[in-house]
């Protein structure tokens, strides 16, 4: 039997089980309001929550970019598993602070939030654009991903087209089907695929070009020590660096996909646990690096073009794994991929339909139209991104550095609401607007001051004119504001549900 | 001082210390190759020693915000 035909039934076997528990997760009953299909219904426990946030964060990324680094740069690659352990911090404060509006006041996305507080359904819209201008190329680059690996792993003979096709298939007709308890059973299932096929591709790998873990670093330290130790090659200095962890840190939870799970959450301790086991994720990294380091010197005399295909080139080409051994590869890069995907669709989805079209123009949908709409827009969304990642545009990546530079301003914004009484609608504008344009000016146009971080200019930027601008303008009502600041300092089991 | 403002405090230090061993300047110290620790290159364990310290930091802060219940 022709090994690419064990590998393409393992994968299959694999997706066609994801698609059944995905269809499973739809019988709760609540699917039909959006307040179900959006936040679960509020009563996501903390087993199925923390696989939810952390499947959807490891994407097609992990199995690819995350290599990528350590075996293109080096020890830089570190900043990734930083961000990881500090990223969910900034929660612990936030997050039921937005769970406890969200339940009083119905909120189901960050936009909601936001245009409420702030008195103005534009900065709704202007939140919405701005998310789904990151969500398409994220979701496009996971279908990209998928596509890619599917062709490395089977030698082509499942074209790209066909494999990103497959994968994402069955991502749209479950989160079409089920929504986010669709998603979150699933995500449970591809959550520990994925951290299971890491450690074993990353070990097995070590193991057959240098005997083992240890033996590999040594070997590099003699060799190559340069990427052991920052600036690495190809360099990143501290400023760089620093400022990388920092600005990722802070804008992790301002993801709209992530924000919003606070109002899925059915109570604060869930998600505070969600905030305690988070770190321990960033431990995927480590097979994840052992696998780029290992292809620096496997690979020293033929250096890849693109660091990001050093994963496939070392498992299928070099290695000489057995078939079965490099499904299960696919199967868990697959996992990666989709469940990552699969948030971004549902979120995209959410946002598009109630941020921007009943938000702006149709506040009298009813609601059974306005889920419709949205599982519509779920199908849309992820052609919309598949054809993109057919004609895989350049600008693909450079339009999610930007979008995300834009995501990250949110932050200001959302701590005002919480803490600060005295911001106001012009405020916000001023703020968000402003620290975008700095932070696209010195990601795309003018080199970043001092190495520093485009993401942590435009905060200052933001916050400055948050502040200044919100001080030279008249207050909002006190009433007003006092919803929030004092409403999100009630505890969430005190809050009736509405 | 009430025991939530000294928590707040507390574990906010704690967490600002994880932080900057993480960037400059904390991680300066770390970057070298030996000692090499469980096989890994002293500034590749560095990284996964400090998300360790973060884990353990907030599971103190939970159990003294939620105390025994669960």
């Amino acid at each position: 039997m022709q090994d690419w035909w064990v590998i393409t039934g393992i994968t299959v076997a694999y997706l066609a089980a994801v698609l059944v528990i995905g269809l499973r997760a739809r019988n709760t009953g609540t699917s039909s309001t959006l307040e179900g299909y959006v936040a679960g219904g509020r009563s996501i426990g903390l087993f199925v929550l923390f696989f939810i946030m952390g499947a959807e964060i490891f994407s097609a990324f992990a199995f690819l970019g995350g290599p990528g680094w350590t075996y293109g740069k080096g020890a830089p690659g570190y900043y990734l598993m930083a961000y990881l352990g500090l990223g969910l911090l900034p929660w612990w404060v936030l997050g039921p602070r937005a769970a406890r509006l969200g339940r009083r006041h119905g909120y189901l996305t960050q936009a909601d939030l936001m245009s409420d507080r702030y008195s103005s359904r534009a900065l709704s819209a202007v939140v919405a654009v701005v998310s789904i201008g990151a969500f398409i190329p994220y979701l496009t680059i996971q279908i990209t991903g998928a596509g890619i690996l599917f062709e490395a792993a089977t030698d082509g003979n499942v074209p790209f087209w066909l494999g990103s096709l497959a994968a994402f298939l069955i991502v749209t007709i479950y989160v079409y089907a089920s929504g986010l308890h669709g998603i979150g059973w699933t995500n449970v299932v591809q959550g520990i695929i994925m951290v299971v096929v890491a450690w074993v591709i990353g070990l097995a790998v070590a193991n057959r070009f240098y005997d083992g873990v240890g033996p590999m670093f040594v070997e590099l330290k003699e060799r190559a020590p340069e990427y052991l130790t920052l600036p690495g090659v190809d360099g990143m200095g501290w400023a760089a660096f620093s400022s990388a962890i920092l600005v990722s840190s802070l804008g992790f939870v301002m993801w709209p996909h992530l924000f919003m799970k606070s109002y899925g959450a059915d109570s604060e301790k869930t998600i505070k646990k969600t905030v305690v086991i988070y770190p321990l994720y960033g431990y995927l990294l480590i097979p994840v690096f052992i696998i780029g380091f290992a292809g620096i010197l496997v690979l020293q005399d033929r250096p890849l073009d693109n660091p990001d295909n050093v994963l496939p080139e070392l498992v299928v080409n070099v290695a000489n794994f057995s078939p079965w051994l490099i499904g299960i590869m696919l199967s868990g890069a697959l996992a990666a991929a989709m469940s990552t995907g699969a948030n971004l669709a549902h979120t995209a989805a959410t946002v598009l339909v109630r941020d921007l079209v009943v938000a702006v123009f149709r506040r009298d949908m009813p609601e059974r139209s306005v889920v419709r709409t949205t599982r519509y827009s779920v199908v849309g969304i992820s052609v919309l991104a598949y054809v993109l990642a057919l004609f895989n545009p350049a600008s693909l990546v450079q339009l999610l550095l930007g979008a995300y530079g834009a995501v990250v301003q949110f932050l200001p914004l959302i701590v005002a609401v919480f803490f600060w009484k005295r911001a106001t609608t012009a405020g916000a504008y001023a703020g968000l607007i402003g620290g975008s344009l700095v932070t696209v000016v010195y990601t795309f146009f003018v080199a970043t001051p001092f190495e520093i971080h485009a993401g942590i200019w435009g905060l200052l930027v933001n916050t400055a004119l948050l502040i200044g601008v919100s001080l030279m303008t008249r207050p909002m009502p006190t009433e007003h504001v006092e919803r929030f600041v004092e409403g999100s300092r009630t505890a969430l089991e005190e809050v009736p549900v509405s | 001082m009430s025991r939530e403002k000294k928590i707040a405090v507390g574990m906010s230090i704690y967490f600002l210390v994880c932080t900057l061993a993480m960037i400059w300047p904390g991680a300066l110290v770390a970057n070298r190759i030996e000692p090499m620790i469980l096989g890994l290159p002293f500034m590749f364990f560095w990284y996964v020693a400090w998300v360790f310290m973060v884990f353990v930091g907030t599971v103190v802060l939970y159990r003294l915000e939620h105390g025994g219940d669960r």
